[in-house]
């Protein structure tokens, strides 16, 4: 388990709820990313698939058991030793973009960077290559709320790659896209990842993106239904 | 139907309770400094009506010279007049209380038959006027109000000591007279006393102060006042107690108006901060409007439960504002008192009341600019589709398109008012305030654009300052009106600190000039006496005599009119001594021939104050008309002197010149110049002893120039108020949009903290944002600060003081402004900061971001 970047063992997770008992949405999950690897998590809307993210990227905390983020208990953990592990290990792509319309294309791309306070030259550097990557190198001075919906998304692909991740998080990335950009978005990501030896957890209601990962595991009441051989 | 919607809506303002308390706040201070301005310019005035009714509230007409006293063969004149029912004269005086400081007591010498029933207790029980036998008989009988009296820790059979000119008298407590029986606000330092007594021991024989006059009940009294006017000539003024108040406030208009104007900024930035916090509101519940709108209800049940919404918080202000306005009058009336008695010769504030008609002003004020500030976001969510106000996307930004086109609009106002101006405006005496109005209208018209041409053209380069900075300008809806109110308080802060610093500077080069003597020699009782005593010739003749002194310049003053009316302070001066200088060889002249000056006066021209020449449109080679007990009196003017002594003007002149016109005058107060080498100080201390057992005020011109100064500062501390409550709206201004912004942006802010951010950072993002609304307002309030500056120095105290005051840059001044309103805007950016930090990376909804 040297390489294990993720690693979910028996966790619950239930909300409290404004009457009546807590409401449960994860039952007792067991799985684990290695880095490289691929995984995509399957399951209809309200399984759950979203909070799992959110325990992963280390926002949300399990009610029961324990998750591992690069060899480390996130429930141990404090909130800025927590964030700090996020933005080390953690790249996230939102369904939604996510990008600040009052910054250009690379300063988007550039956030992660900043935020973690590393070397703005190096930062550039790594967004003009990221950019380049996904053929937005001439758009890196562009506001990006001139983008269209798929260049967005390789935008913030781009974003969650700047600061070299063991992992990317992706929440149904292609969800806001029509059928051939997602594709092409799905490419991309998948691609970028492998090439950069990237771990990826991403969540998808399309079987055609699942089949893009080496795993699929597929959430249902709660639970981690066996897991399923990509088509 | 908008009864029942107000009830739904008012819950937002339940649950945002931040949001509603700065709003609630901004209202109140706004309001707070109208009713504390309005309180002191009333009491002001009020305090001089309570004097007059308290003394002479029996009387139908009143006559008056137009110095401080009247020959008293007028009285026989005025009881002679066919119209007249029965007359009194009146002798008046301010004493000092010995081993008091500053604390003087206000003489009225009356009449023991004067048919005015003075509520007079003796022994408890009330006593007429005519049975107080002791009154006539006992030497210094006086009789104090009770509060006076128990403030000096005196009871009737007591004595104590006072001070007239230089002279020490004994007075006996005879009795108690309340005079607030007669008029509440009557001060509580009127005295009682005989006026024969008085006349004596004021040394004011042949001399009263005024008659009153009882006009028969057959006569109509503005015909029994125009015929005793006609009767008595030119020499006297008849006025109605409604005219010498009206004479009293128009002694004040000057003074009164700055602080009305200046009060009316900080409802101004209030209104700012309504406009922000509805609109907020307003944006956040679009949907329920839209619902509403959707649901049936038109757009105006709409606009009316906005405007009510609005209405309410205004009241709300305006109960808050009250108390605040009523406890910053209270934290000032002493230092206005100090002006009003210093400066304007009126009498102090004592007590403060709250007419009925500014709750209606102060209400008006509050839900006035309450429903001011509501009105454009209320009539822009009242329009708009119900499908525009239901759909997902926020609506889109307004002022962002419109910021070149309102800047424009700025620019132009500044264009008109300017041409305006030129043109003929500036012939009107409220011009100036025409011009600060529109430069404080315009100025927030232009910053939208300023704002986001600045904030859009800064490089991010990190998670920092820059990137809080650069957000600014993508929120100019909220943004723009934080710091246009800022821009609008630092306007204000920094004109009137730069109206001040040169004042303040031209002052001191001015006494540099003008107080050029060793030490200065007064009566005790100077301050207050309008010229009327004088100092004994024994007092004179040893200070000019002592071995030390090489020159003495001897000072005559009268307080004295134009025949038109204005006063004007008549000061002439005699130089002894041994010297051949005349005594106005360093006059700082602003026009006249200094060379021939001596000459000039020595043939009976005057010199004027800058105030009064400006005042009455007088030159060099004009002449000055003054009333006088014969009627009015040219004389030529030789010169015109720069003077920051007098607000109404000054004439200096030769003692003949004086005299010839108003008789004898006594010396008031003397300047003494030393032999070279002589250490005043060790003068004064051997003065004190040689002349022990009078009672004189002897100040080294050091001292002076510090009580000069110390008088000067007191003036303008009721400005230091105001500022500090437009700063605090300001202030509570970036506070509440920073509180805005945190909300509106709680998407992107969760998406700083899933990309890593600590709250840490994101409260420093919150900070940067604070500073970066600081360092706008306080560059775009410089800038109008400056410009204010030039209106405040240049035209309003111009046209309605008069003085030439030269630019200086009170750079100590300004900077300790710039920390304390960057302080500010930190300050005000912690909680909102402390707030958006707390935004969970859970919060990444589907709006805002792209």
């Amino acid at each position: 388990m040297a390489d294990c970047l993720l690693e979910f063992q028996d966790v619950h997770r239930e909300f409290a709820t404004p009457a009546g008992p807590s409401r449960p949405v994860l039952l007792g999950v067991d799985f684990a990313v290695e880095r490289g690897a691929s995984l995509a998590m399957v399951g209809r809307s309200g399984s759950g698939k979203s909070t799992l993210l959110h325990l992963a990227a280390g926002i949300d905390l399990p009610s029961r058991g324990e998750v591992r983020l690069a060899g480390r208990s996130l429930a141990s953990l404090d909130d800025p030793v927590r964030s700090r592990l996020r933005r080390d290990h953690v790249g996230l792509v939102f369904q939604f973009f996510h990008l600040l319309p009052h910054l250009t294309v690379r300063d988007n791309v550039s956030l992660p960077g900043w935020i973690a306070g590393d070397p703005h030259a190096e930062v550039r550097a790594r967004a003009e290559d990221l950019l380049a990557a996904v053929e937005l190198g001439d758009r890196g001075d562009d506001l990006a709320g001139r983008l269209s919906g798929g260049q967005m998304q390789r935008v913030a692909i781009c974003r969650a790659l700047q600061r070299r991740p063991g992992l990317v998080l992706a929440d149904e990335p292609t969800g806001n896209l029509d059928e051939t950009v997602g594709a092409r978005v799905m490419d991309l990501l998948v691609g970028l990842c492998a090439d950069e030896g990237v771990g990826l957890l991403y969540v998808t209601h399309s079987r055609e993106q699942a089949s893009r990962a080496d795993r699929v595991l597929r959430l249902r009441d709660g639970r981690l239904a066996a897991a399923e051989a990509p088509a | 139907m908008s009864g029942r919607l107000l009830g739904a809506m008012l819950a937002h303002w339940r649950q945002s309770r931040t949001l509603t308390v700065l709003t609630v706040l901004g209202v109140a201070l706004g309001v707070g400094s109208v009713v504390c301005i309005q309180l002191i310019n009333q009491g002001a005035l009020a305090a001089f009506a309570g004097g007059m009714r308290a003394v002479s509230g029996e009387a139908d007409l009143v006559v008056l010279g137009h110095g401080p006293d009247l020959d008293e063969t007028i009285y026989r004149e005025v009881l002679a007049h066919p119209d007249v029912r029965a007359a009194w004269p009146l002798v008046r005086a301010w004493a000092k209380v010995a081993g008091r400081e500053d604390e003087f007591v206000d003489i009225v010498g009356v009449d023991v038959f004067a048919p005015v029933d003075y509520p007079v207790d003796v022994g408890g029980s009330d006593a007429a006027l005519g049975g107080l036998a002791d009154m006539l008989t006992d030497p210094g009988w006086i009789a104090l109000t009770p509060e006076f009296a128990g403030e000096l820790d005196l009871a009737v059979g007591d004595t104590f000591t006072v001070a007239v000119s230089d002279r020490l008298l004994t007075l006996s407590v005879g009795a108690l007279v309340d005079f607030r029986r007669r008029a509440p606000l009557a001060s509580r330092k009127l005295a009682l006393m005989d006026i024969a007594q008085a006349q004596h021991l004021l040394d004011r024989g042949g001399h009263v102060d005024q008659i009153d006059v009882r006009i028969r009940r057959d006569r109509d009294l503005a015909t029994a006042q125009r015929r005793l006017q006609d009767t008595l000539g030119p020499g006297v003024r008849v006025l109605s107690p409604e005219q010498r108040q009206e004479s009293a406030a128009g002694l004040l208009a000057a003074f009164r108006l700055n602080l009305t104007a200046l009060s009316l900024i900080s409802v101004m930035v209030g209104v700012f901060l309504i406009f922000s916090a509805v609109h907020a509101s307003l944006v956040r519940r679009r949907r329920q409007f839209g619902l509403l709108r959707s649901l049936g209800a038109e757009r105006g049940q709409v606009l009316r439960v906005i405007l009510l919404e609005a209405a309410l918080l205004g009241v709300a202000g305006t109960l808050v504002g009250l108390p605040i306005g009523y406890g910053a009058a209270m934290l000032n009336v002493d230092t206005v008192s100090s002006t009003l008695t210093s400066i304007y010769l009126l009498d102090e504030i004592e007590q403060l009341r709250f007419p009925p008609l500014l709750v209606v002003v102060a209400v008006a004020v509050g839900l006035g600019g309450a429903l001011l500030g509501a009105l454009l976001p209320a009539l822009d969510i009242s329009r708009r589709d119900p499908v525009a106000l239901l759909g997902a996307a926020g609506l889109p930004e307004r002022i962002g398109r419109m910021a070149p086109g309102l800047a424009l609009l700025g620019l132009g106002i500044l264009l008109a008012v300017g041409i305006w101006y030129s043109a003929g405006g500036h012939e009107l005496r409220t011009a100036g305030f025409v011009l600060a109005f529109f430069l404080m209208v315009s100025l927030p018209l232009m910053t939208p654009l300023v704002l986001r041409a600045v904030c859009s053209r800064i490089p991010p380069r990190g998670f920092g300052w820059r990137l809080g900075w650069r957000g600014l300008a993508t929120r100019l809806q909220s943004t723009s009106f934080a710091v246009a109110a800022l821009a609008v308080t630092v306007s204000m802060l920094v004109g009137i600190t730069l109206l001040i610093g040169s004042f303040r500077a031209t002052l001191d080069t001015w006494i540099a000039r003008s107080l050029t003597a060793d030490i200065y020699v007064t009566g005790a009782s100077w301050q207050r006496d309008l010229g009327r005593t004088a100092l004994s010739d024994t007092v004179r003749t040893r200070l000019a005599a002592h071995d030390a002194v090489e020159y003495v310049d001897l000072q005559r003053r009268r307080e004295g009119r134009t025949d038109s009316g204005r006063p004007v302070r008549l000061i002439a001066i005699a130089r002894e001594g041994r010297t051949d200088e005349h005594w106005s060889a360093r006059t700082p002249l602003l026009a006249g021939d200094l060379d021939r000056l001596a000459g000039r006066l020595d043939d009976g021209a005057v010199v004027i104050s800058e105030p009064l020449a400006r005042g009455l449109d007088l030159a060099v080679g004009d002449s000055l008309r003054l009333a006088t007990p014969d009627g009015p009196r040219a004389r030529p003017i030789a010169g015109i002197a720069y003077d920051y002594a007098s607000e109404h003007g000054v004439a200096y002149m030769a003692v003949p010149t004086l005299e010839s016109m108003i008789g004898p005058v006594g010396v008031a107060a003397m300047a003494l110049t030393l032999e070279p080498g002589r250490d005043p100080e060790r003068v004064i201390d051997a003065l004190r002893s040689e002349l022990a057992g009078h009672a004189l005020e002897l100040r080294s011109n050091r001292r002076l120039r510090a009580e000069v100064v110390d008088i000067f500062d007191q003036t303008f501390a009721i400005t230091r108020i105001l500022q500090f409550m437009a700063l605090v709206i300001a202030v509570c201004g970036v506070s509440l949009t920073l509180l805005i912004m945190a909300r509106e942006r709680a998407t992107e802010l969760a998406l700083y903290r899933a990309l890593g951010a600590t709250r840490r950072q994101v409260f420093g993002l919150g900070l940067g944002e604070g500073t970066g609304l600081g360092a706008l307002g306080l560059a775009l309030g410089l800038g109008g600060g400056a410009a204010l500056a030039a209106i405040l120095i240049l035209v309003i105290n111009r046209d309605w003081f008069g003085w030439t005051i030269r630019f200086a840059l009170p750079a100590g001044a300004l900077l300790a402004q710039a920390v304390w309103i960057m302080g500010g805007a930190v300050l005000a950016a912690v909680y909102p900061a402390l707030r958006a930090s707390r935004t969970p990376a859970s919060e990444l909804t589907r709006e805002d971001l792209l």
